[in-house]
């Protein structure tokens, strides 16, 4: 039974969604360039963004705007101390030590945020009220306008900041040739330790702009991370271009999804989309400057 | 016939010529060398060889049957050795074991019967073991034996692999560099070594810089620049050839 | 009174601790890698066999009969997971799904069909590796990173689908009612006869394992992790012995997971999800990767650890997460087994001093 009528509503929800995936994406890639490294702590940084927004906001009564402010600084805070504690003591390990590592970070900052912030799942209030609006014959969360435009805006700040900043040009130069880099005096680890904070950082926003449309727990973050991940993969593993543009992609091929098969499958559609895109083009849609063709 | 035949081989890589229509042959029994200048193609005539690539055009004969587009351990199966610019000895493992993967294609044994150790299994191991250490001691590394692979010094791990490749019994052995980041007298005992092996029949096809381990030892000579062909010989006849000369002068000093 | 309660907890301790602290004398070190591959080691193992024989013995007491228990059925999926990770040095992050789907083929069997239980074992290995069949194909292209993520992508596939297939699998709530493992009649209803039975299986498949690592397909998996040119180039279709690994290490998953469900009694999809892939996967990294002891090693040492844990509560998994963390940075290589040991040792004694002084023994 395909619920065809039901499609722009859920291409709708979809570029929503597909905003949030691209962001914690971008996140991945970040750090990835920086580093070689996939961070599977990603998404706890998404998750605390929502949840310590509602604890400075609910629990200590501050004022929106600079709970969310305050919130995105103590993850950016995570995020470093995460790169310090884990990630330069393991920056010779093999591939699969680092994997494990992220990985017995994500437990341990996702249930540390059980217990310090409870269990529950949070919902923060929308940005500019209740009302939904209607567009064209579709509900738009008023929220959904705010999740668009604020990527959107954070997209171009970044941008500018890898352009036109010397802090920025670093890390691209990093990013595209390490070793060479390293031959002109910049610090590789100096600019894992920035990659860290600024993945937080976005991976933060991202959680304060989803948490009013759906709510986070303390074990959101780990499913969000691996489909911020697959968008990446999809989109093009490794170009900034890549993990937006895989983003969108999966957001609305998931949400278009519901119309097709029943509901509960939709998790495993983002996982599907992973083992097919592995299987047919890893190199993903745009393609990726970090697979070397003749192996695969 | 000869063992290895070559036909119009052409690789392109990005739009550039890597080889361009190169054709030759080696005979059993003798000692081939492949020499040019850095880039000219030798690597990747021997990957196309020995199957990790596959060429755009043209076509490979081992033994009279055609191998082009064979999967790589369907061409050692054939009878194709190689050992690798790069050393790949197989450090996780001891020596001795590294000659008994050689012999992997000769050893019989499925999947419940050497989890189950039937007894025929044991005996092959024990034949195994003991023609590896032949092998071993024919190139002086007994003593060695059950030292992990990676603790060998680079010219001992050099004659592990080419150890490696005679235990599979090959007819045919690709040589990638094997003297490179070799001492004088290292370079000397891989020449016997290697003449020793010409003694018992088997084929060597070795590419190789250095211009006075390959002028002493092959029978014949082949040399590449651009991917081209340039000369095909006897090496006395080829190392005087006005072509190789130039093209080893390009902006170079002659070293040799 | 204090001095005298003190007195009496030590005389008990050393009683209990005696197997341990001679178990660390025997297991081998991380630089014996080469040497138990020879026939000197023989007399060692024996030791071990009689160790694992009379551990339950010495020691009666039956929470740590049931997590020998379970660290038996841990080391059996450990260990064909250590064929796959330690040996052929591929990467899987979604054993926990090959382990459900034995779980639940057994479950499933024996409920609803009232197929015998010894059968139900067979299927349900049987079942795992034709899983592992069909995914492996395409997966096992892939490297590092890349495998990693695709391995755990299939654990969350497989966790989608138990969970939405209610009418099979019983979706979130999980099957009940699985009857205990039994042979001829004989039921292995209690943890001791349980612990007998897993460790019997961990010592078949430990023989096969090694006998298959002894053997030229060994030296496949070793050749295949250390150089695949180099064993293309020796004729091993590196292709093949990837899948073979890959499918031989979910059979071994689908044994434990069949033995895990007898055990527990019920199947449900919690268990099986990346948390326990990772577990698995930290088993085989701290006993030291590259050996057969390693893995059951790994186990004991780790399910010791959870159950230690598990006294506090909430608190249990942020200091598993540190934990992880910390034993990654300092044992990469695995815990010299003697030093791991010998840690086994302190932290059964510390445990035993918690239970002491909360009043219980």
């Amino acid at each position: 039974m395909v619920a065809w009528s039901s499609i722009p509503q859920l291409l709708s929800s979809g570029t929503t969604l597909g905003a949030i995936y691209a962001l914690v994406a971008l996140g991945f890639v970040t750090i990835t360039r920086a580093s070689q490294i996939i961070n599977f702590a990603q998404g706890e940084f998404v998750m605390l963004g929502g949840v310590v927004t509602f604890f400075l906001l609910k629990g200590l009564n501050l004022p929106y705007a600079l709970a969310a402010l305050i919130a995105v600084m103590i993850v950016i805070v995570i995020g470093f101390l995460l790169q310090v504690t884990v990630i330069y003591p393991l920056r010779k390990a093999s591939v699969l030590i680092l994997i494990i590592a992220t990985l017995g970070a994500s437990i341990f900052l996702s249930n540390t945020s059980a217990l310090v912030f409870g269990t529950l799942p949070k919902a923060l209030p929308p940005f500019s009220g209740e009302q939904p609006l209607r567009m064209w014959g579709i509900t738009v969360v008023s929220q959904s306008i705010w999740v668009l435009g604020t990527t959107f805006l954070l997209l171009i700040v970044l941008f500018l900041l890898s352009h036109r900043t010397p802090l920025g040009k670093a890390m691209e130069a990093t990013s595209t040739d390490p070793l060479g880099a390293d031959l002109l005096g910049i610090s590789r680890n100096f600019m894992v330790f920035l990659a860290f904070g600024v993945s937080a950082g976005i991976g933060a926003c991202a959680g304060i702009l989803i948490t009013p449309i759906f709510f986070t727990s303390y074990n959101s973050g780990t499913l969000l991370a691996l489909k911020g991940f697959i968008a990446a993969v999809l989109g093009g593993w490794g170009k900034n271009s890549g993990a937006i543009l895989g983003g969108f992609a999966l957001g609305i091929i998931e949400s278009l999804s519901v119309a097709f098969i029943p509901s509960g499958y939709k998790d495993g559609v983002a996982f599907a989309v992973l083992l097919l895109i592995l299987y047919f083009r890893p190199k993903g849609i745009l393609g990726s400057p970090f697979i070397d063709s003749r192996r695969w | 016939m000869p063992l290895l035949i070559i036909k119009e081989i052409t690789k392109k890589y990005d739009g550039v010529r890597a080889l361009d229509r190169v054709s030759l042959e080696v005979e059993r029994g003798t000692i081939k060398g492949l020499m040019g200048p850095n880039g000219a193609g030798k690597s990747t005539l021997f990957h196309l060889i020995s199957g990790i690539e596959k060429p755009d055009s043209g076509k490979i004969y081992f033994k009279g049957k055609e191998m082009t587009f064979l999967e790589p351990h369907e061409i050692s199966a054939l009878g194709v050795g190689r050992t690798f610019q790069t050393v790949q000895t197989l450090g996780n493992m001891t020596v001795v074991e590294n000659i008994m993967t050689g012999m992997h294609l000769r050893l019989k044994g499925g999947l419940i019967s050497s989890g189950l150790w039937l007894p025929w299994i044991k005996k092959a191991e024990k034949e195994a073991l003991n023609e590896a250490k032949e092998i071993l001691d024919r190139f002086g590394l007994l003593g060695r034996w059950k030292s992990p692979a990676s603790q060998l010094p680079l010219g001992k791990q050099k004659l592990l692999e080419l150890g490696r490749a005679l235990a599979m019994k090959s007819e045919l052995i690709l040589l990638d560099e094997p003297a490179s980041g070799l001492t004088p007298v290292e370079i000397q005992q891989l020449s016997e070594t290697i003449c020793q092996l010409k003694k018992e029949g088997i084929t060597l096809f070795i590419v190789e810089h250095h211009m006075g381990m390959v002028v002493e030892i092959a029978d014949e000579v082949a040399v590449l620049d651009n991917g081209k062909l340039i000369a095909d010989g006897p090496p006395d006849a080829v190392r005087k050839d006005s072509k190789v000369i130039e093209a080893y002068m390009k902006g170079k000093r002659v070293d040799a | 009174m204090v001095k005298q309660t003190k007195k009496e907890f030590r005389k008990r301790d050393f009683f209990y601790l005696i197997p341990l602290w001679g178990l660390s004398l025997i297991v081998p070190d991380a630089d014996d890698l080469y040497s138990y591959r020879s026939k000197e080691f023989r007399k060692r193992e024996f030791y071990y066999l009689g160790a694992v024989l009379v551990l339950p013995l010495i020691w009666p007491d039956p929470h740590f009969h049931h997590l020998m228990v379970l660290a038996g059925i841990y080391a059996i999926l450990a260990l064909g997971l250590s064929l796959f990770l330690g040996y052929a040095g591929q990467i899987s992050l979604g054993h926990a799904a090959f382990f459900g789907i034995g779980a639940y083929t057994t479950a499933i069997l024996t409920t609803r069909y009232a197929f015998p239980t010894i059968v139900a074992f067979w299927a349900s290995a049987l079942t795992a590796a034709a899983a592992a069949f069909l995914i492996g194909k395409p997966i096992l292209k892939l490297k590092g990173y890349f495998l990693a993520l695709a391995t755990l992508g299939f654990g969350e596939i497989f966790l989608v689908i138990v969970r939405e297939t209610q009418t099979l699998t019983g979706g979130v709530i999980g099957i009940f009612g699985i009857p205990w493992f039994s042979l001829a009649g004989f039921s292995f209803d209690t943890y001791l006869k349980q612990y007998y039975l897993t460790w019997g299986v961990v010592l078949g498949l430990f023989i096969f394992s090694k006998n298959l690592v002894r053997s030229k397909l060994g030296r496949a998996f070793l050749a295949v992790a250390g150089s695949e040119d180099a064993a293309r180039s020796v004729g091993i279709d590196v292709a093949q012995v990837k899948t073979g690994v890959f499918v031989l290490s979910a059979a071994f998953a689908g044994f434990a997971g069949s033995l895990f469900a007898c055990i527990m009694s019920t199947a449900n999809p919690e268990a099986f999800g990346l948390g326990f892939s990772t577990l698995i996967v930290m088993m085989v990294i701290l006993g030291g990767m590259g050996n057969l002891y390693g893995p059951i090693f790994g186990s004991i040492l780790l399910t010791c650890l959870i159950d230690i844990l598990g006294r506090y509560q909430e608190w249990s998994l942020p200091i598993y997460g540190v934990i992880l963390i910390l034993l990654l940075i300092f044992f990469p290589d695995g815990i010299g087994t003697r030093l791991g040991i010998r840690l086994i040792y302190l932290v059964g004694y510390w445990a035993k001093k918690k239970k002491r002084d909360a009043g219980k023994l």
